[in-house]
């Protein structure tokens, strides 16, 4: 069978290399690779479009060894493998706290932060962040639970998506 | 066409502020229509306030009892028929009639004199209709359980909401749905400063003055701002529609006063809006600030109402309304009042 991934690749030499080698060295066949270097996010990745053919198993062991070396697999076949989670944070918010927090969110298997925004006020327990996460299918509910437990410890108040 | 037979329904209003004038004008309003339609005659035969009450058993007009409220402030000033120093437990204990409409004040405390006032009509097996959200939201099962043992009708559309159709909706049209979860905007004052804030980026002090200089918000915004009024309809709503047993202690409130223009211009960036939500289910029960996206049911400005019920078999359902005002609250009560008619 065939497989249509999509991936997000840092805009650094030599990633592509990196995530094909693997594939082969797991018995994945690699029919096409669609690379745009000149189209990004908004976070400076690159995507890339690569389909690979072998069986059920083998292609499931690539999918699993891309999310487990970190490599940012955005869909599947057409199908979404990541959920978009934003969420704004209010308090006396300081570097020091922001660089924990994207510590705690990123050290959760499955989420990484995707991309930050911080608005400082005059009173600085106004002040606010917004964090955007990426999070694999069905981590949602957990993650959203770690953020509160965040914003309880350091005294922010949280304000989640419905 | 009028039905032949014409049926009273003889009603006790207790608590004439917004909402028991409302319900006076309404059934004023809409007599004749009643009778064309639905051969049945509303006949109020006892209203209290604080002053007393006026009682007649053929049915007090409800024009001169908004006249007399309006110019001297007080029921008992009704032309012979009023009394002073009348007390609700006293009318419900010696008139005559078939439904209570509770619409005193809402006491989160401990639900007083709402909740002696709807267990002693249940008790008597008498209906009740109210707006009132405190007893419900202290004693939902206590005052439900009253109902059952006499098998008198209890109604509160209009305590969740005001005008937008929720409890009813779910109840009667959605049978058969099971309902899995329900939030909503439960808060027009909190609506209305929130909406402003997202469109001025003005400060959260700045803005709950602007409401309160429009009569939007009270003198007191407490209960509104600090998301405590959008409890007891989440409570409401966890008790009346998804069969939860909860109380107000239960919720894990959060208010508005901590949003700032900072969190407004950051949500939205990203095209989001800040709201107040309510959200009940099987495992939540918490009223907080949340994101909801700028163009979707919940991007709703002014003091507009929205809730949506998650349901197996129908989806998602989501409704928008006026949350509050006399005449509008006082729709939801008649509707209550009719489909006790239609059932009886
Ligand atoms: N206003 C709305 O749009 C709205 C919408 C939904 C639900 N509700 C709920 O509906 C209820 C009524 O609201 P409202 O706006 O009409 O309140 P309101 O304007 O403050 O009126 C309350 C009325 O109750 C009377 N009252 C107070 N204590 C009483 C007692 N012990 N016995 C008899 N009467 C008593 C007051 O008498 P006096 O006139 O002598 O002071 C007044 O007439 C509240 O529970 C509220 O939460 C209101």
């Amino acid at each position: 069978m065939r497989l249509n991934l999509v991936l997000e690749l840092l805009d650094v030499p030599g990633q592509l290399l990196d995530v094909l080698k693997p594939m082969g060295r797991l018995g994945a066949n690699i029919v096409a690779v669609i690379h745009q270097r000149d189209v990004k996010t908004d976070e400076g990745r690159v995507p890339v479009q690569i389909t690979i053919e072998g069986d059920e198993e083998t292609l499931n062991r690539v999918i699993d060894d891309l999310e487990e070396s970190g490599i940012q697999v955005m869909e599947v076949d057409g199908v979404l493998r990541r959920e978009k989670i934003t969420t704004i944070l209010v308090g006396n918010i300081v570097d020091q706290d922001l660089k924990d927090t994207v510590n705690l969110l990123n050290q959760l298997p499955g989420v990484r932060v995707a991309d930050l925004d911080l608005k400082m006020s005059d009173q600085p327990e106004r002040s606010a962040t917004k964090i955007v996460m990426e999070a694999r299918e069905g981590l949602k509910l957990d993650l959203l639970n770690k953020i509160n437990e965040i914003g309880a410890l350091k005294g922010f108040l949280v304000i989640n998506e419905i | 066409m009028r039905s032949d037979e014409v049926i009273l329904m003889k009603i006790v209003i207790l608590g004439f502020g917004a909402v028991g004038q409302g319900v006076a004008r309404v059934i004023s309003l809409k007599r004749e229509h009643l009778l064309d339609k639905y051969g049945l005659q509303l006949d109020i035969v006892a209203v209290a306030d604080r002053s007393g009450g006026a009682v007649f058993d053929q049915g007090l007009d409800p024009e001169l009892l908004l006249k007399t409220k309006n110019e001297t402030g007080k029921l008992s000033q009704y032309p012979d028929f009023g009394v002073e120093g009348f007390s609700g437990l006293e009318i419900l204990d010696k008139v005559e009639y078939d439904c209570l409409v509770e619409v005193t004040p809402t006491n989160i405390e401990d639900g007083e004199p709402a909740l002696s006032h709807m267990l002693k009509a249940l008790k008597d097996g008498k209906d009740v209709v109210t707006s009132n959200k405190g007893p419900l939201a202290l004693s939902f099962t206590q005052l439900s359980e009253a109902a059952q043992e006499t098998g008198a009708n209890f109604k509160y559309e209009a305590s969740v909401g005001g005008a937008m159709p929720i409890i009813n909706l779910a109840h009667d049209t959605l049978a058969g749905s099971d309902i899995e979860s329900v939030y909503g905007i439960l808060n027009g004052t909190t609506n209305y400063i929130l909406s402003r804030m997202a469109k001025e980026g003005s400060s959260y002090e700045q803005t709950l003055n602007e409401a309160r200089e429009l009569g939007i918000a009270e003198t007191d915004p407490t209960q509104d701002v600090d998301g405590w009024d959008a409890a007891c309809k989440i409570v409401i709503l966890a008790n009346s529609v998804l069969n939860l047993e909860r109380t107000l202690k239960d919720v894990k409130v959060e208010g508005i006063s901590q949003i700032t223009p900072e969190a407004m211009a950051l949500a939205k960036k990203e095209g989001y809006l800040i709201k107040l939500i309510g959200e009940a289910s099987q495992d939540v029960l918490e009223v907080s600030p949340r994101l909801v996206k700028e163009g979707s049911p919940f991007a709703v400005e002014g003091t507009l109402n929205v809730a949506t019920l998650k349901t197996d078999l129908a989806e998602d359902v989501t409704v928008v309304g006026k949350g509050a005002g006399s005449i509008e609250t006082a729709s939801a009560i008649l509707s209550d009042l009719l489909n006790i008619w239609k059932a009886s």
